[in-house]
């Protein structure tokens, strides 16, 4: 009669073995915050899986927020002891607009990056699947607007064979694009979509205030979907769970209140 | 003769449109396909082709045996040539389309002068106008020439018959610039049968990387632009063209980069020779490859792989690593420098290193205190509608990429002006750059700027600059 019980740890973890496969296999990667990693399987970001990140509205087509949110996950990636070799991690991308003192804003140190110049998707798609090939690279990055389910699924299981972490970073030309493109279904691990809210006044003090984010895990395999707001609390791009979950737009500040700098 | 005067004469004649470009190429062609017996050649006019054998000959068996198998090979495709060796360029040039006696014509070293004399001055290469001249005075053969005083023949009929007549004696260098870039390092592989089978022709490549490699590491040397040549029996030749990122001489590397690309041969009906060619080397100290029959474990081995994979399909120009330089002009701080090239050492810049736990930058207490950057930075910035109200105020409201913006808040204006230390740099008013971090309704942050000032000639004009996080 306690025979079954002895064996349910047992069956559980298989069943999450079955469930979530990558996680099982490569690990995972901890976001630092137990309110976020509790909610993701395994405790964090599956390594050696493809996840796919954009934003909203206009950051649908400049793409900032979603390199600054990869950016802080790959600075964490890259420093780990574990990571493989030193950390090299292939970032391919049409337009050549990232910006280096920015990454380093988010703890990815500029000089890790590989930028690879591609003018078309299928090129870009092409070039991550060399790089989840190659042992040695931390990461692979691709900023593509049309991705073809197949060829989501062939990243996904060049991220399982080798181990190495992908990110699909969606840039659409326009609005129409993003709007045909952003509910596709494709093989990605999670997707999540990362919007900006308007900072919070700091007290005493006029002027733009901390950045702070919505940020929607709007799939993941073997887990819910969620929705945090955070506000990025340094320099290092590590986020932290803002004191007040309330979104409350700010009112608007009028013109001679701006405060000046230098 | 017009055409129809010849027709009249001959009804049966067959004709062709001249086609003087396809000649031309076709040309280039044969010129190319005679690299099998020396890397230097070149289209010689429009009815010849040089070959430089100096110190190839003896590969053929000397050089009556390398003019035979020149001599059957051209009869093979059914091209008729006369074929001349001689010491130097005039000399084989004048044997070869002047010369009496059956192709080919071989001059015996050192003997320029008697073999040139008999023949008709116009073997000196010289223009129609000037061989007429020197006829109308009696000088028909080249050995007249040499028979008369230099500087009366340079002073009435120029300097370019005294010149040709050195240059065909071999008293005056003439360099011969071949066909395309003169490769350093060659090596090649003959086939006693045409080959076309796809195994064959990666045995070969195989064969010829393997042979390529000990020259290279005899000179501390890694090649870092080859050219994989397969002569086709029809005389065309398909080439493979490899640059790496760095220099390499790793066999196995090479050979799998020419692997890749091994499909897009076309053999034809057949290929008897392979040469391989190495443009460019670059010094590359020995090192350790590895135990043989080991795969590569190197990471670095695997990384360097991977950049020649992207670099040959997308061109080495995709590749690049954001460098920081010292300068505060936002466009110039970051830039993008070609992966080819070697990170500076010593002295570099280094971008502002992420401190694990650290406060906001403002906060940290230290000298030098970063304004933010932008995570995307526009190159050029991209020029927008905006209205403000006084002139030093953000603007209000601005319209960029179809989208209007309402701006809530803002911070600045962090003024730049341009480097005019440098040579482009300007001191002028106008480069003069406010910059100011605004956020709109959407909690949406820009890097806008203001370029120029109120009260000048131009009114200031708005940009944005880049997008924050």
């Amino acid at each position: 009669m306690t025979d079954w019980r002895a064996r349910l740890p047992e069956l559980r973890e298989r069943i999450r073995r079955i469930e979530r496969p990558t996680a099982a296999v490569h690990g995972v990667l901890p976001f630092g915050i137990a309110a976020i990693d509790q909610l993701l399987p395994g405790g964090g970001l599956a390594r050696g899986a493809l996840h796919e990140i954009y934003g909203v509205g206009g950051d649908e087509e400049d793409g900032a927020l979603a390199a600054a949110f990869v950016a802080g996950i790959l600075g964490r990636l890259t420093t780990q002891k574990s990571s493989a070799g030193d950390g090299t991690v292939l970032w391919c991308l049409s337009r050549p607009d990232l910006y280096g003192p920015g990454l380093a804003a988010h703890g990815l140190d500029p000089a890790r990056l590989v930028l690879v110049r591609a003018p078309r998707d299928t090129e870009i798609l092409w070039a991550l699947e060399e790089g989840l090939r190659a042992p040695g690279i931390a990461a692979v990055v691709g900023e593509v607007g049309t991705l073809a389910a197949v060829a989501s699924r062939r990243l996904q299981l060049a991220a399982e064979r080798s181990g190495i972490t992908a990110f699909l970073l969606r840039r659409w030309r326009d609005g129409g694009q993003a709007a045909r493109e952003r509910n596709l279904p494709n093989a990605a691990v999670t997707r999540w979509r990362i919007a900006e809210l308007p900072s919070l006044p700091t007290l005493g003090e006029p002027g733009v205030g901390h950045p702070r984010w919505r940020i929607e895990l709007l799939r993941c395999r073997g887990g819910e979907p969620v929705c945090w707001e955070v506000e990025e609390a340094d320099a290092t791009g590590h986020v932290s769970l803002a004191s007040a979950l309330a979104d409350r737009p700010a009112p608007p500040v009028p013109a001679q209140q701006f405060r000046l700098v230098g | 003769m017009p055409l129809a005067d010849a027709l009249s004469f001959f009804p049966g004649l067959a004709t062709a449109a001249a086609e003087p470009a396809e000649d031309i190429a076709a040309l280039r062609r044969l010129a190319e396909w005679c690299g099998r017996y020396s890397p230097w050649t070149a289209p010689d006019g429009a009815d010849g082709v040089r070959v430089e054998i100096t110190g190839s000959a003896h590969l053929w068996g000397g050089e009556p045996a390398l003019a035979a198998d020149l001599m059957a090979r051209l009869d093979r495709r059914h091209l008729a040539g006369r074929i001349a060796i001689a010491d130097t360029l005039g000399a084989a040039w004048a044997t070869a389309r002047f010369a009496e006696g059956k192709s080919p014509v071989i001059l015996p070293p050192g003997d320029c002068g008697a073999a040139l004399a008999p023949l008709p001055v116009e073997a000196l290469r010289l223009d129609l106008v000037t061989a007429q001249g020197l006829r109308r005075v009696g000088l028909k053969r080249v050995g007249d020439l040499s028979a008369m005083p230099r500087d009366a023949l340079a002073r009435r009929f120029g300097q370019i018959v005294t010149q040709r007549l050195d240059q065909a004696q071999g008293d005056l260098p003439e360099p011969l610039s071949p066909l395309g870039e003169a490769p350093t390092r060659r090596v090649r592989l003959s086939f006693a049968e045409p080959v076309a089978d796809p195994a064959d022709l990666l045995l070969a490549t195989e064969r010829l990387v393997e042979d390529l490699i000990p020259r290279l590491a005899q000179e501390g040397a890694g090649a870092r632009r080859l050219d994989l040549g397969f002569h086709r029996v029809d005389g065309r030749v398909e080439r493979i063209r490899l640059g790496t990122a760095r220099p390499s001489r790793d066999q196995r590397h090479l050979t799998a980069l020419f692997k890749e690309r091994l499909d897009t041969i076309d053999p034809g009906l057949g290929i008897e020779d392979v040469i391989l060619a190495a443009f460019m080397v670059e010094p590359l100290p020995p090192e350790q490859i590895g135990l043989a029959g080991h795969a590569p474990t190197n990471e670095t081995n695997s990384i360097a792989l991977l950049l020649d994979r992207l670099g040959n399909r997308l061109g080495l120009a995709a590749l690049s690593r954001l460098d920081p330089r010292a300068s505060h002009i936002p466009e110039r701080a970051s830039v993008y420098v070609p992966i080819s090239v070697a990170p500076a050492k010593t002295g570099a810049q280094r971008h502002p290193a992420p401190v694990p736990g650290s406060l906001d930058p403002r906060l940290r207490g230290d000298d030098e205190i970063r304004p933010p950057r932008p995570i995307r930075l526009f190159d050029p910035p991209e020029p927008v509608e905006a209205f403000w109200l006084l002139p030093d105020d953000p603007p209000f409201r601005f319209a960029w990429r179809r989208r209007r913006h309402r701006v809530t808040r803002a911070d600045g204006p962090e003024r730049i002006a341009d480097e005019w230390w440098r040579p482009e740099g300007s001191s002028a008013v106008d480069a003069i750059r406010d910059y100011y971090r605004v956020e709109d309704e959407e909690g949406r942050r820009f890097w806008l700027f203001r370029m120029g000032l109120h009260g000048h000639d131009h009114p200031p004009r708005w940009f944005v600059h880049g997008v924050f996080s």
